[in-house]
């Protein structure tokens, strides 16, 4: 390839070794933003390019922090166990846009068929749990308490 | 009724039967809460009221009028419990355009004053035939010619005044290159406060508030308030339910205070609008805690005789400007910082003067607090006109409190397009005839 200088033509595209994650937020975020999980050495700019330039998404605003995963934990042979840390981009988007995080584990429709089935076991598990209580007018007491 | 019966005792045998007050308790903190509204309401002087309601110290948000967060003045106006409503309010609209008008509107006090003036003021225009235009102020009927003739040379004057300011500042004087980021400094500071200064001495003969103001430059203005409630996160006093407070520490570029107050634009218990309620954490704006001296301050202390506000006017500084934003394609943000200094800032000044008359958010207004404010970035004037109608922010207070503090504000104009060659190109009148407005304001009864 030859060598290039400005104004020339791009004959190489570099495509950046980063990746993003979109999470859902632990606290509630306002409607335009959205929360990110980004490698270490991403910086705010590296943040809005990435966005902008390969999936045309607006941005208006961002902001990063860096996560400490804790090193509390001890494995079996008792040494600290350390979780990885990671940076957060709080990325507000532009242009009126919102953004909900999707529920990924929607509660999926039963018919009537698993719903009766549902129903059925709860109540015999009720029984089984009646009959092993004993006598409630016992007051709790074991019944091989007595005369 | 019993006849046998002994009478009961004048004085009660036992102590009224009341919450504890050091107990760990809901009722008990009510008590204590109670305990200290009451000290606050007893104190002699309005300072020893100011050193009781910020005497304890903890963290609190910190609420910056001139911020590049996106839509801060929704965020604002939720803090404050202000309704925005677009233009200027209906009395200065009424008296802006005096050919426009019709005689009808004349009833606000303020046009007969000009006229009644003009006789005795022969330095200003030159126009001896003024003199023979003084009017009853009772006929009313044809204000147009005489009012139009009061106004119309005073802004050939005035003009000229803010012209001269601004080439001597921009073009006349040999200054050095500004500095990085001090552009303001350099060229729209001194030419607004030169501006300010010439326009309120020129127009002091016209009204005589503004001959018994005092001008500030550089003051300080602080307010510290509550608002809303949320529980503790981390620390040890983590789970319980503590204000939300906050803090806005000002410095507007000039200020103008006046012994007396001005007149309310709207009865105390309207409603123009809706306060906009937003329920997320005000530190996902973003806004940042910090704990320092809960200040509540006008520019003066509580003894000076210039209590009331008149106009503030805010510069906005050099990484707020205009060009930046359009070239990160955020030019919908450039009203609303405008707006947001606009709001809070006039809310901090407008509170701290009713705090300065011994009101508080336990004992809320009894009339309208009314203040104006003009910011600029040098080029583009935004005017906002507050009316601060209660104070009672906090948790308890609010929840039967129908009053809503208003503000009234136009978008930004420019004063004018470029300076070349010792001319002022594109000089906006507008922008020029709001100002006066704003400066000529004044009670009704002077």
């Amino acid at each position: 390839y030859p060598l290039f200088q400005r104004g020339g033509p791009q004959l190489r595209i570099f495509r950046p070794n980063f990746f993003m994650v979109a999470v859902r937020p632990g606290v509630p975020q306002p409607e335009d933003t959205v929360q990110f999980r980004v490698s270490m050495e991403m910086t705010k700019l590296d943040i809005r390019n990435y966005l902008e330039r390969i999936y045309n998404v607006p941005v208006a605003a961002v902001r990063t922090r860096i996560q400490y995963g804790a090193n509390n934990k001890r494995n079996h042979r008792n040494q600290r166990v350390k979780k990885p840390d990671y940076k957060v981009a709080y990325v507000q988007l532009g242009q009126g846009q919102t953004f909900q995080f999707p529920n990924l584990f929607p509660e999926k429709e039963q018919d009537a068929e698993t719903r009766s089935f549902d129903d059925f076991r709860d109540k015999y598990m009720e029984k089984e749990k009646q009959k092993e209580e004993g006598d409630p007018r016992r007051g709790g007491v074991p019944d091989w308490f007595g005369l | 009724p019993v006849p046998g019966a002994p009478s009961p005792p004048a004085s009660p045998l036992y102590p009224p039967v009341v919450a504890s007050i050091t107990a760990k308790s809901r009722a008990a903190k009510s008590r204590r809460l109670q305990r200290f509204n009451q000290r606050v309401h007893e104190a002699a002087t309005v300072e020893e009221k100011l050193r009781l309601y910020g005497k304890l110290q903890r963290p609190k948000y910190m609420v910056y009028p001139q911020t590049f967060a996106l839509n801060a003045d929704r965020w604002y106006r939720s803090f404050t419990k202000t309704v925005l409503v677009p233009g200027m309010p209906p009395r200065a609209a009424a008296a802006k355009p005096p050919v426009a008008t019709a005689g009808a509107t004349s009833e606000t006090g303020r046009t007969p004053e000009p006229r009644a003036e003009a006789p005795g003021h022969a330095e200003l225009a030159g126009h001896a035939e003024l003199a023979g235009h003084a009017e009853a102020p009772g006929a009313a009927k044809a204000p147009e010619p005489s009012v139009a003739a009061a106004l119309c040379p005073d802004i050939g004057e005035l003009r000229s005044l803010a012209c001269d300011a601004l080439l001597q500042e921009s073009f006349y004087q040999n200054k050095k290159r500004p500095f990085l980021y001090r552009d303001q400094d350099h060229t729209p500071g001194p030419f607004l406060t030169q501006l300010v200064s010439t326009l309120a001495a020129s127009l002091s003969g016209r009204n005589p508030l503004l001959a018994a103001s005092s001008l500030d430059l550089n003051p300080e203005v602080n307010y510290y308030w509550h608002h809303g409630e949320e529980v503790v996160v981390h620390g040890h006093r983590k789970g319980r339910v503590d204000p939300v407070r906050f803090q806005i520490d000002d410095n507007p570029h000039l200020q103008i205070r006046v012994p007396k107050q001005l007149p309310e634009v709207v009865p105390l218990e309207s409603d123009l609008g809706d306060v906009p309620v937003i329920d997320h954490k005000p530190s996902k704006l973003p806004l940042f805690k910090k704990q320092y001296e809960n200040k509540v301050f006008i520019g003066t202390k509580v003894a000076d005789p210039c209590c009331y506000g008149h106009t503030q006017f805010h510069l906005l500084p050099d990484r707020l400007k205009r060009e930046r934003f359009i070239k990160e394609r955020l030019e919908d943000q450039i009203e609303v910082v405008y707006r947001s200094n606009g709001i809070a800032s006039l809310f901090a000044w407008t509170a701290a003067q009713a705090m300065y008359q011994g009101f508080w958010n336990e004992a809320d207004v009894t009339r309208p607090f009314v203040s104006q404010a003009v910011v600029t970035d040098g080029k583009y004037f935004a005017f906002f006109c507050y009316q601060l109608n209660t104070l009672a922010l906090n948790a308890e207070t609010i929840k039967n409190n129908p009053r809503k503090n208003i503000c009234w504000g136009t978008d930004s104009k420019p004063l004018y397009d470029v300076v070349e060659d010792g001319n002022v190109k594109g000089f906006n009148d507008e922008v020029l005839l709001q100002l006066v407005h704003f400066l000529l304001n004044r009670p009704k009864e002077l």
